[in-house]
This record gives structure tokens, C-alpha cells and sequence, in this order.
């Protein structure tokens, strides 16, 4: 025996021979793997670029290099002398929601706003656009003793004014001085219910806005001595006002709120990519099969010559190798090619800063998505090589191996399959749903696997009744499905994998219009109230009780509390409780229709240490039990009260409803105000909100058909954001279609030939080919209505926990797409069959 | 030395199909003597092709016993025959069955590559010189006419040295010109080498120049 050559050498060099015969058969594995690595390039690459623009224009969109924030109240002395002795300006700003109200009497028009009242630095960083263009300063500056404002254009259009006009705020008028066209720090706000106006806090003195009690948040922007470390110094500001209620943002996260939205909007997207990723996979996997089916002589010759398994296996792995590591780069290239292609487009679509670039971490992030979904692929078809016997090359076995590949292979693609999976998670802000978006993945493809083998079986049987004898062409059609091509998997992997998608993302769509939009109303105030100070919820009761059209009026005392501790524990984690001061209330009896799950309410007239009750999803979600202490700053003040029951609170009817509710005597002499809703039928909407307007200038009302529309507004956004990515699905999933048609053209340019021998017309071949295709998008799409229906209602049922309706529209449109779609592609592969002669392909094939 | 290179010991080989179980050979048993010429000749169907296949181990029998050179075939593993074969066995095809998209030199080289012999190529050269295509190195077998082919594939199959040549109808697809000089050459080739060769064949003709023929008529060795 001679000495052996390594065989990865070996098997180098015979690919390398094989591959003369050219990249043809690659070219839908190239597609496939191209188009889903280069979806998931382009997500993560506009992801990490939003990133870096927030993290570039920090300082712009907070408004300085850092930002200190009180609720309810405004700097104290000593917070003051603070930020004098730490930072070289600090610019304050009171951040708050009141009514514009333009017109008197029965003309006067009123809308929600969003007041920003500035001092005389704002803005410290970036500069603020207005129409007609001047200075802040000046637009801000009193004319005819009325001090200046700038409205946003879209409160401007609500409210039918013009530059010039005047109206008021609370008890103060105001002319409009410009329109906002560019407000610096916009970003940083968050997502607000009213358009924004700008005014000087001096000039709300008399407004009677800013009562005690009134629910407005002070934010100092500071700009820092050069080359202070944001870490230190906020450490420094926690260390020392931690207790008093202070929050703190700084330019490393401008808009902690914004980053999450994106990294949440993202993670959607790649999961959407990677359902895409996996279409492709089906793609790569078809490409594969019928690459190797064309070498079956080869490989046969081979394992006659002396070939052992392994080496073939070698020899086929390294041309796929090399190929995917092409697709790949394909992929990485326009994925990361595409944000830069169109930079100027998204730059001026979004409204807050991108940085437009290559960023090597989402591209490594597809690229490891990519060749890990390619080998999860491509490992079965070319296990399968093992099967090929040298017999094959005497027998018609040509392209059909039968059986299991080896259990080694079977353990290697289910450690592929956990990887992917797992990396998936790792890099997933929403692990939790990423496994569960993976695992319905990988479920879809099987159950879709399963209805391809079902359908093939059940033609086959078919194929041979008596009930189809008398119509030839269905039964040609019926029995070409059930035949020994791989076309009938194919179609149904890839086109019910990307119609699922599709179809999931339009029923969440619409489940949530409806729930926002059709069932929120319903159950939902037509008003909410804030503001409303004590002496004046008399009048506000009188107004509404013998009003006919009222249906309910609920009113709450509320503050505002910073939880600071957890058993005198700084708390750590990501809560949404936790993320700035959260609304409480205080009463001394259990409100109408509280649900204690745990624990007990005080008994009427508590005076003893402070106790809560809180939210019991929120608890059970902190981990919170009976007995925990909790701290919570109000107007600078801790206060340290024990859980002492936990109660259902429903946040879904946008009623009122608080996380904490402590004991009246906990909350004893603390300024606040109160809220209200009001349900109202709609005749009487605008005469209440006039009224009331009137009475108390001070009140702010939401109208929460607006509020409503505002979400909806941002959903939509989303949805099409999402059905987007979902599209590039389906592209990928039209791709496997034509590949496969074009896999099986040759064979049907082959039927078609001994069909027009036997006497078949050109039509009746034709029908044929269509009723195969209409055979194969049906089930397709029907499996996809399926599942989309399932993956929706565990989406909407465990994270979203709203209610599923079956949308029947979406539902048979996707059925019709799925069956369109299969139609099409079939049609253009059955031009050539059609056209071509048949003693030409006969004498051919003799 | 009396023992035979091949030895068959009722031998049967069952196929499944799409119509049920197919007996292709019943009951064969044989032995082949080293050094020596086997025809296998029969009727179309008669199972020909079949026996050469489990002669070489590219078939595994249903039942019955094969040993070649000493080596029970049904006792190796796949990789065992794939291996045995390289070292010791030479296969032509009808239908050729060079790689399409090697060179014939390279094809050639092929299984003395597999063997990990460094000569291969030069090795490989020689052998397509001593049948004629010294010329067509590097040229791919659809450049080559039909003759050609197949003395590239003879050339491929004795240029390991093998001691078992096995050839499946070798001049079926030839003209007679080309099949009686790729049949001269497999015979003054083989004899050169030593090699013992088993040949499936039509052709009386051919039979008749073998040291033995062995008819087959429904899978069973027949008498006449």
C-alpha cells in the first residue's frame, strides 16, 4: 500500500477539477444565500448606524452633555450650587402638557401641546430653525406686552392661525411668532401626544400653570468642563441626589427610549431576516440536491475507482464551501452596500441621526448568520452522497437517493441548528422571543416538510385511481406531483415558509389596528383630564354630573415617584417601572373594581407606616414579594412604605390604572393634583371640552381618539417597516420557486415531447403544467394561512396579550398570492416544453 | 498455486422495485482461475452485467458468498471495497464513464492519485502513450470520438496494475474498427500485466477468444 496523500489535498485538487464544469448549477444557491445575508447586512447595518448617529449627536439631541431631571419640582439650592461648581453652564427647561387655546367662546379652538419653557441659554447645544427664520431670542421676545412663542407647524394648521395671532396658554396670551421647523433636542423627548411650543419659563409666571402639584418635569442641561468622564461625574451626581428624586441622562444615551424602540424594531427585522435566511436555506438546499444529482455519474466513478465516502464527501463539501464563502461576500456586499447606496434617502426619512457607513459587526453578525445557515443546509444533501453506490451508474437511479444520511449527521445538524439558534438569541436584545421565533421557524419548516411528503403521497395514489381516469390532464398534473422530483418540497418549503411570514406579519398588523382602533374605543375614556388642582374638582364634578352624554366619571388623586430603592438596595435592571418616575396615587379605600391577588388592602382610616399596593404582573415580573420596602422619592422626598398586597391592574382599556397605590396618610401635606376620565358619548365631546376649557384654563384635556390615532400613526410605521423585511422573504421564497421550476423544465420539455407524440395538444400540456402549479401554491398557501394563524395567536396570546380574530381577508389573500405566485413561475417554464420539437428531443435522448 | 483469484459461492442477487422483489441472479457459483480470460455471455436481462457487478464488489449479493484474491467481498464495509478495488481491481464501461470534467490525463491519474502514488501523472501519461493518445492529454472526453474514449478508460482501469480487470460490454457502443482495436489492446494489455480479466459480451467472437465462457440465461448459469 503507498503511502496516503492528506485528503483534504486530495479531494482539493479533484474539486477543484470538478468544478470545470462551471458555476451554472450554483446559481440559485448563490442567489438564495445572497439575498437572505444581505437582508440581515442591510437591518443590522442601518441599525448600528442609528446607533452611532445617537451616540455621535448625543450631546445635540439631549441638549448638552448631560441632563439633570426632577419631577414636580425644580432645582433645589444645593442641587444649583452643584451644577455650578461642576459644570461651565447649565441651561433649565420645563417640560410640560397643557392646552392651546385659540379664539373665545364659541369659536375658540383648543389642542394638546407639549410646552418647552426655556430660559435665555437654551438651546446650549445645536440651534433651533424657525419660520420665518431669526434668532430664538427674538421670536421668544415680547411684542406689545405679549411675550413671543413658537408653535409647531402642526398645532399651527389645528388651530387655524397665523404668524401673529394670539393665543393663550393657562392664563397667559402669547402671540406666534414662528412656525418650529427644527427643534435640536427633539429626539431626546420621546414620543409625545401634542406638537411642541416653545416659550420662556419667565413668561408662565402668571399662566398658572406651574402650581404646586402640577405635574411638569425641570430638566438642566449642562455642558461640561472638556474632557470630563461622563461615568464619573454622573456616579458623582447619583452619590449625591440619588434620594431626591434626580434622573440622569448624559450624551453616552441621549434617549435611552429611542435606542430601545430601535433595538426592539430591529430584532423584529432580524427575526424577520432570519425566516428569510431559512427560505434561503431551502433554496441552497435545492441547489445542492440538484447539483449533486448531476454528479451522481461522477461521484459513482469515483467510488469505483477506489474513492472511499469520506473523500467524496470532501471533495463536495469544499466546492460548496467555496461557493457559499462567495455567496456570502455577494450577500455582505449589498447588504452593507445598500445603507450607503441609499443614505441620502433614509438620512432624510428618519428623524433623528444616522451615521451612514460599514460597520464590521453587523456585517460579521450575517456573515455568521449566512455560513451557518448555508452548512445547516447543504450538510444533508451532501451527506446523502455516502448513499450513492458505483451500482447507481447501472441502474436509473440518476438523482434520487434514498434514505437517512449517516446518525453522525443527523447529531452535526441538530448541534447546527442549536448554534444558529443559540446565536440568534445571544445576539438578540429579546432572547426569549427569539427562541420562541426560532423554534416556530424551525417547527414551520417541519410541519411544511411533512405536508410536502403528504401531498406527494397522496398523488401518488392518486395519480393511479380510477377517479381520475377521463381527464388527462389533471391526472398527468396530479401524478407529476406525486412523482420522484423534488419539485413538489421545493415549492412548498420555500413559498409556504415566505407566505407564512407574510402572513403572520398582516394578521399581527391588522389584530392590533383593531384592538387599537376598533376594540380601544370602545372600552376606552373619551377624555383624560390631568391637572386638576384640589380647590377646583367641585366645579369640575358639577360640570359633568347632570350632563346627559356623560356615561362615567372616574377621578384619582396622582403624584409622580421616583423608585430609588428596593429594600434599601439601589435596584438593577432593565423594568420599564424603573425607567423614570412613575404615576401613584393614594386612597383609603380599595377603588371600584380592585382584584387583590395577594395580600390585603389597609383597613379604612390607616394611619400607620407607610404601605402600597402594588401592580401584580409588574411585581411578578421584578420579583417583588410581601414585605419588600420600597423607596420612592416624591417632590425630592423619600418615602419608605411596605408592599403589603399585590392588585390586577388592566392597562389595556386606557383607563386609569397605577402600578403603586399607597395609604393616604403616606402622601399626607405632598402637593399634587388630580385626574380624570370622562366617558362621554361623542354629540357631547366638544361642548365639555369647551366648558371646561373655559372654567379651568389651567386643565389639560387628551382626547383619546387623538391619542389613539397618534399610535396607530406609529404602528402603521412599524408594520410596514416589518412587512418590508417580510417581502424580502418572499422574494427569496419567488426565487426557490423559479429555481425549481427551472430544475424540472428539462424534464417536462421531456414529457411534453412523448405527450405530443401520443396525440396531446398544446393546450391540454399546458393545463397540465397549471394544474400542477395550482395544485402546489394551494397547499402551500393553505398551510401558510395555518401556521401564519398559529404563530399570530401566540405572539398575540403570550407577548402581546391581546385578543386573535382570524382576518379573512389577509387569510385568502395570502392563499390567492401563494397559488398566483406558483402559477406564474410554472407558466414561464412551460414556454420551451411547449415550443420544442419533439423528434428533436427524443433522438436526443436515444 | 490451484486457488482461483475469484471464487463465487451460490451467489444470488434480489432488487427491489417499484413492482416488488427481482431475482437478477439465482444460485451462481463459479470460480475464475488467475491469469485467465472469462466471458460472460446470455441474453439481454440474463444478469450479465450484474454478476460483473458483484464480481467487483460494486453490488453486494443478496446471498452467497464472493471472494476475490483471498477476500470474502460481503465481509467489507463500503470504504474496505472502495479501497480494495483502487488496490487491486480495473473496471471498464460500456458507456465509458470518464469524468467530464477532467482531462483524460487526469482521469487516468485518478485512481494511481487515490493510491497516493507521487509518479501519478507521469505514470498516467505512459499508460495513454502505450494505447495510442499520447497526442490528446489534455484534451476532455467530449473532445475525444467513441474509440477514444474507451481506450482512455482502458488506460484508466490496467494503469493501477490491477490483478482483476472486469469489463462490461466494452465495444458495445463502438464501431467494429474501434471495438476490435480497443479489444486487442485490453487482451495484449492485460496478458502483459498478468491481469485476470472477466468480460461481459455479445459478441461470439469475443467469447470465442476468451480462456472460458460462462453463459447465463434468467440468473442461473446455463449449460448452453
Amino acid at each position: 500500500m503507498n503511502k496516503t496523500v492528506p485528503s483534504w489535498r486530495l479531494a482539493a485538487r479533484i474539486a477543484r477539477r470538478d468544478l470545470r464544469g462551471g458555476f451554472k448549477a450554483f446559481r440559485l444557491f448563490l442567489i438564495c444565500l445572497a439575498l437572505g445575508v444581505a437582508a440581515i447586512a442591510a437591518i443590522g447595518s442601518v441599525r448600528e448606524g442609528i446607533n452611532a448617529g445617537l451616540q455621535r449627536e448625543g450631546a445635540a439631541m439631549l441638549g448638552g452633555q448631560a441632563e439633570m431631571s426632577f419631577t414636580y419640582r425644580f432645582a433645589s439650592d444645593v442641587e444649583r450650587a452643584w451644577m455650578a461648581q461642576n459644570a461651565t453652564s447649565a441651561s433649565e427647561i420645563v417640560d410640560f402638557r397643557s392646552m392651546v387655546v385659540a379664539g373665545v367662546g364659541d369659536t375658540s379652538r383648543r389642542a394638546l401641546t407639549q410646552v418647552k419653557a426655556v430660559d435665555d441659554l437654551y438651546p446650549l447645544v445645536g440651534a433651533v430653525k424657525l419660520a420665518p427664520n431669526m434668532p430664538l431670542a427674538l421670536a421668544l421676545a415680547a411684542k406689545n406686552g405679549r411675550p413671543g412663542a413658537v408653535l409647531d407647524g402642526a398645532l399651527i394648521n389645528r388651530l387655524n392661525l397665523k404668524v401673529g395671532d394670539v393665543f393663550t396658554l393657562g392664563l397667559q396670551e402669547f402671540y406666534l411668532a414662528a412656525a418650529l421647523i427644527f427643534e435640536p433636542d427633539a429626539a431626546a423627548g420621546g414620543i409625545s401626544l401634542g406638537p411642541r411650543s416653545i416659550v420662556l419659563t419667565k413668561d408662565l409666571a402668571d399662566a398658572g400653570l406651574l402650581a404646586p402639584g402640577t405635574l411638569f418635569t425641570s430638566k438642566y442641561r449642562l455642558a461640561l468642563p472638556p474632557d470630563v468622564d461622563l461615568a464619573e461625574i454622573e456616579a458623582k451626581a447619583m452619590d449625591a441626589f440619588r434620594d431626591t428624586g434626580l434622573g440622569w441622562h448624559d450624551a453616552r444615551r441621549a434617549s435611552p427610549g429611542l435606542e430601545r424602540f430601535v433595538s426592539r424594531l430591529s430584532a423584529f427585522l432580524v427575526l424577520v431576516g432570519l425566516a428569510g435566511l431559512a427560505v434561503g436555506g431551502v433554496g441552497v438546499s435545492s441547489a445542492v440536491r440538484a447539483y449533486l444529482a448531476q454528479k451522481t455519474a461522477t461521484i459513482a466513478v469515483l467510488r469505483t475507482l477506489g474513492a472511499t465516502r469520506g473523500l467524496v464527501f470532501q471533495i463536495y463539501a469544499l466546492q460548496i464551501l467555496l461557493l457559499g464563502l462567495i455567496g456570502l461576500a455577494i450577500g455582505l456586499v449589498v447588504g452593507g452596500g445598500l445603507p450607503m447606496v441609499f443614505g441620502p434617502i433614509i438620512t432624510a426619512t428618519l428623524p433623528f441621526p444616522i451615521e451612514i457607513t460599514i460597520f464590521p459587526s453587523a456585517l460579521a453578525e450575517a456573515g455568521l448568520y449566512g455560513f451557518l445557515t448555508a452548512v445547516l443546509f447543504a450538510l444533508w444533501p451532501l451527506a446523502k452522497t455516502e448513499n450513492i453506490q458505483p451500482a447507481a451508474l447501472f441502474r436509473a437511479a440518476f438523482g434520487t437517493v434514498d434514505g437517512l444520511p449517516r446518525r453522525l449527521y443527523l447529531l452535526i445538524t441538530a448541534a447546527l441548528t442549536a448554534a444558529l439558534i443559540g446565536t440568534a438569541a445571544t445576539l438578540s436584545p429579546v432572547p426569549t422571543l427569539t427562541l420562541y421565533a426560532a423554534g416556530g421557524i424551525m417547527a414551520a419548516i417541519l410541519v411544511l416538510v411533512l405536508v410536502a411528503a403528504g401531498l406527494r403521497a397522496l398523488a401518488h395514489r392518486l395519480g393511479r385511481s380510477r377517479a381520475l381516469r377521463g381527464f388527462p390532464a389533471l391526472r398527468l398534473a396530479v401524478s407529476a406531483v406525486g412523482g420522484p422530483q423534488e419539485e413538489a418540497r421545493a415549492v412548498i418549503l420555500s413559498l409556504g415558509l415566505g407566505l407564512t411570514v407574510l402572513a403572520t406579519v398582516g394578521q399581527i398588523d391588522s389584530n392590533l389596528r383593531d384592538a387599537i382602533a376598533r376594540d380601544l374605543p370602545k372600552v376606552a375614556p373619551s377624555y383624560f383630564y390631568i391637572d386638576i388642582q384640589n380647590n377646583q374638582l367641585d366645579g369640575f364634578l358639577n360640570r359633568l354630573q347632570n350632563d346627559p352624554t356623560v356615561s362615567k366619571v372616574q377621578i384619582a388623586p396622582m403624584l409622580r415617584g421616583l423608585i430609588t430603592r428596593i429594600n434599601g438596595q439601589v435596584p438593577d435592571g432593565e423594568h420599564w417601572v424603573f425607567n423614570g418616575d412613575r404615576g401613584l396615587t393614594y386612597s383609603d379605600l380599595p377603588p371600584e373594581n380592585t382584584v387583590i391577588t395577594k395580600g390585603a388592602w389597609w383597613p379604612a382610616g390607616y394611619a400607620g407606616p407607610p404601605q402600597i399596593s402594588f401592580a401584580a404582573e409588574e411585581a411578578a415580573e421584578m420579583g417583588l414579594n410581601l414585605g419588600d420596602t420600597l423607596t420612592v422619592n416624591i417632590l425630592g422626598r423619600d418615602i419608605n412604605a411596605t408592599i403589603t398586597s399585590f392588585r390586577e391592574v388592566d392597562f389595556s382599556t386606557a383607563g386609569i390604572g397605577f402600578v403603586m397605590a399607597m395609604n393616604p396618610g403616606a402622601l399626607a401635606g405632598a402637593p399634587h393634583t388630580s385626574i380624570a376620565t370622562v366617558y362621554a358619548d361623542t354629540a357631547g365631546e366638544a361642548a365639555i371640552e369647551r366648558d371646561l376649557a373655559a372654567l379651568f384654563p389651567n386643565i389639560t384635556a387628551i382626547r383619546v381618539r387623538d391619542a389613539i390615532e397618534r399610535v396607530t400613526g406609529i404602528l402603521s410605521a412599524m408594520a410596514s417597516a416589518i412587512a418590508y423585511g417580510a417581502g424580502v422573504t418572499l422574494v427569496t421564497g419567488f426565487v426557490v420557486l423559479i429555481g425549481a421550476a427551472a430544475a424540472t423544465e428539462n424534464a417536462r420539455v421531456y414529457e411534453a415531447a412523448i405527450l405530443k407524440t401520443l396525440g396531446a395538444t398544446r393546450l391540454r400540456i399546458l393545463a397540465s403544467f397549471a394544474l400542477r402549479s395550482v395544485i402546489l401554491g394551494t397547499a402551500a398557501g393553505i398551510v401558510a394561512l395555518f401556521s401564519g394563524s398559529l404563530a399570530t395567536w401566540a405572539l398575540l396570546r403570550f407577548v402581546m396579550e391581546v385578543d386573535f380574530t382570524l382576518n379573512w381577508a389577509v387569510s385568502l389573500g395570502i392563499v390567492m398570492a401563494g397559488v398566483l405566485v406558483t402559477l406564474l413561475a410554472g407558466m414561464f417554464f412551460a414556454w420551451r416544453p411547449l415550443a420544442t420539437n419533439p423528434a428533436q428531443i427524443l433522438r436526443a435522448r436515444d | 498455486m490451484n486457488t482461483p483469484i475469484l471464487s463465487l459461492k451460490q451467489v444470488s442477487l434480489t432488487l427491489k422495485g417499484n413492482a416488488g422483489a427481482i431475482k437478477i441472479l439465482r444460485d451462481i457459483s463459479l470460480d475464475i482461475k488467475a491469469g485467465s480470460t472469462l466471458g460472460l455471455v446470455g441474453p439481454s436481462g440474463s444478469g450479465k452485467s450484474s454478476l460483473l457487478m458483484v464480481m467487483g464488489g460494486l453490488e453486494p449479493a443478496t446471498s452467497g458468498q464472493v471472494r476475490a484474491l483471498g477476500h470474502d467481498l460481503g465481509a467489507m464495509n463500503e470504504d474496505e471495497l472502495a479501497i480494495f478495488r483502487r488496490d487491486n481491481m480495473g473496471v471498464i464501461f460500456q458507456s465509458f464513464h470518464l469524468i467530464p470534467t477532467m482531462t483524460i490525463l487526469e482521469n487516468v491519474a485518478t485512481p494511481l492519485e487515490l493510491r497516493g502514488e507521487k509518479d501519478a501523472f507521469d505514470r498516467a501519461a505512459a499508460e495513454l502513450a502505450t494505447v495510442g493518445l499520447q497526442q490528446r492529454l489534455h484534451h476532455y472526453p467530449s473532445q475525444l470520438s467513441g474509440g477514444e474514449q474507451q481506450r482512455a478508460a482502458l488506460a484508466r482501469a490496467l494503469a493501477p496494475r490491477p490483478r482483476l480487470l472486469l469489463a462490461d460490454e466494452p465495444t458495445g457502443n463502438l464501431d467494429q474498427a474501434n471495438g476490435d482495436a480497443v479489444i486487442d489492446l485490453l487482451f495484449s494489455l492485460s496478458q502483459k500485466t498478468g491481469a485476470t480479466v472477466v468480460m461481459v459480451t455479445h459478441s461470439r467472437e469475443l467469447a470465442a477468444r476468451c480462456d472460458t465462457t460462462v453463459r447465463l440465461r434468467d440468473g442461473r448459469i446455463s449449460a448452453a
